[in-house]
């Protein structure tokens, strides 16, 4: 049965690949977005270090906060699921009850049909990216066993990235109100993960909070982890065990939220 | 046809006004939660300001409270846009389903029927809010408040709204060509975001196409100038009037050629 079961998800999987390859189009308009977006950071971040006067800024030079940021960026465009607008979509159009009656979790079965486009994504925007950062900086990004400890830990932040929509999500079948909440989201997660601007640039009482919120293991640990010049396996080890931790505690709270919902649930025709 | 005065445009965009608020004030929460949302990004994109001018006094020339000038700025210039130009995001949506076809039976011109018909007012949070900021980097550079520069910055503040207009009407307009708009509206909105640095962090290559190609130079740089550094003020800068004006032109004409050739979906 075992097989069975894996099957029904890659199905949803090869689905969302076949899915997303249909809008090319909207593909190539985001990575030349992302170009555009990433001139303006380059160009921005280089006018700051110029006119600062030294080289290093909390302990970031203009090319770590560079490489740091770039890679931020292809992190986020690879891992942003738009998952909330299809929650919200739904329960406006009552597809949800369908959805709600199929054999499968409603959760996994939003969060399979959407591996498709995840790896897609993976392929499209930062593998490249990564390579080029690789090349043009040879050097900057220590090439070892943090790889793999990398790639460990974007499954994390994959994981609690999809369990914070899915709790956002939900609070769209109280409020039936999508875009407000989306965008606060965004914004929030945006700036809390230190995905615009590097958490180290945070003044002090600011830092030390944002460490204790689930947003930063989303995009500062995994880069944190490839980037660290001198990576000991203490550090390491550290971060992601309160990355795993922040993974189950988002998972339990997502779940119980969820269900206690659920009851809530009012769907109009559908 | 006897051509329709603006008193008469303007009394016909009260009432669809009216009648969209109303009809948005029957979804309060989605009303309450929106502008909350609005008031949060615009938090946010402060909060993020603040944190960079921690770390560095000034930026290329240009220090704190002249970046929150130009801030302020292209906070209220990009305003309009979201208030009355609301419903180009629906336009994909409207051209694919067929539903377009209603707007061009109308006696009144296309494009305001079209434009007039969303007034989103969530938008009126970030006008406040620029304002504000704008406010308080002028009370903080002690810049003289005479009626000139008043008068100086609500002209220049409205030509510039203009670009960010013309480029989502352009934006929006792509989706009777390529279906699917979304991702050009989406990259349009963006360079929103560009707007607040001053153009002199930029090579001379991008400079050139943010100031011809793209004029999101226009939306505060070359405005502002002309208040914030009254001694220095490149020719651009008197030209930004004009240049918001032609490119709301132009993107206007874009809109009405694609719409004109629009032929329905046959339902």
């Amino acid at each position: 049965m075992k097989t069975l079961n894996l099957k029904k998800y890659l199905t949803l999987t090869r689905m969302g690949i076949i899915e997303s390859l249909q809008f090319r189009i909207g593909t190539f308009v985001m990575i030349i977005g992302n170009l555009l977006y990433l001139t303006l950071v380059y160009f921005l971040w280089k006018a700051i270090f110029a006119s600062s006067g030294t080289d290093r800024v909390n302990g970031m030079t203009f090319y770590d906060t560079l490489v740091y940021l770039v890679l931020a960026t292809a992190l986020y465009g690879f891992m942003e699921m738009y998952t909330v607008w299809e929650i919200g979509r739904n329960i406006q159009s009552g597809k949800i009850v369908l959805d709600l009656l199929k054999p499968i979790k409603y959760k996994s079965y939003l969060f399979w049909s959407y591996s498709g486009e995840l790896l897609r994504n993976f392929i499209c925007v930062f593998l490249p990216t990564f390579l080029v950062v690789c090349i043009v900086t040879h050097g900057a990004v220590p090439l070892g066993i943090n790889l793999l400890f990398f790639i460990v830990s974007v499954i994390m932040g994959v994981i609690i990235s999809y369990n914070i929509d899915y709790i956002v999500g939900t609070i769209c079948l109280f409020t039936e109100s999508i875009w407000g909440i989306n965008i606060m989201r965004q914004v929030i997660v945006l700036l809390l993960s230190g995905a615009t601007i590097p958490i180290a640039f945070f003044p002090e009482p600011f830092k030390s909070a944002v460490f204790f919120l689930p947003f930063q293991a989303v995009y500062n640990t995994p880069l944190m982890i490839l980037l660290d010049p001198a990576p000991s396996l203490q550090t390491t080890g550290r971060m992601l065990a309160l990355q795993l931790i922040w993974c189950l505690v988002m998972t339990v709270v997502s779940n119980l939220f969820w269900r206690v919902s659920l009851r809530q649930i009012t769907v109009n025709g559908g | 046809m006897e051509r329709k005065t603006i008193a008469f445009y303007w009394k016909i965009y009260r009432r669809i006004m009216i009648q969209d608020i109303k009809s948005k004030m029957s979804y309060r929460a989605d009303f309450i939660i929106s502008t909350f949302g609005m008031v949060a990004t615009n938090i946010a994109g402060f909060i993020s300001f603040w944190i960079l001018f921690q770390n560095f006094p000034s930026v290329n020339g240009w220090g704190y409270y002249e970046m929150l000038f130009l801030y302020g700025f292209s906070l209220i210039s990009i305003t309009p846009v979201q208030c009355l130009f609301d419903n180009n995001w629906s336009l994909r949506i409207n051209v694919y389903s067929g539903d377009f076809i209603k707007y061009c039976f109308r006696p009144i011109n296309l494009f305001f029927y079209y434009q007039s018909e969303i007034f989103d007012v969530k938008g009126l949070g970030q006008l406040f809010f620029g304002i504000g900021t704008l406010i308080y980097a002028w009370y903080k550079l002690s810049l003289p408040v005479t009626l000139l520069a008043v008068c100086k910055t609500v002209v220049f503040l409205t030509t510039a709204s203009l670009i960010m207009i013309s480029m989502q009407n352009a934006a929006a307009a792509t989706c009777f060509w390529i279906q699917n708009s979304f991702f050009v509206l989406d990259l349009a909105f963006r360079f929103k975001d560009y707007a607040k640095y001053p153009m002199t962090i930029f090579s001379p290559v991008f400079r050139f196409i943010f100031t011809f190609l793209i004029p999101i130079a226009f939306i505060a740089y070359y405005p502002s100038l002309v208040i914030l550094r009254p001694g220095e003020v490149p020719l651009l800068s008197w030209l930004s009037p004009f240049i918001g004006c032609l490119f709301f032109w132009l993107s206007y004409k874009l809109w009405m050629f694609g719409a004109m050739n629009y032929s329905g979906t046959g339902s």
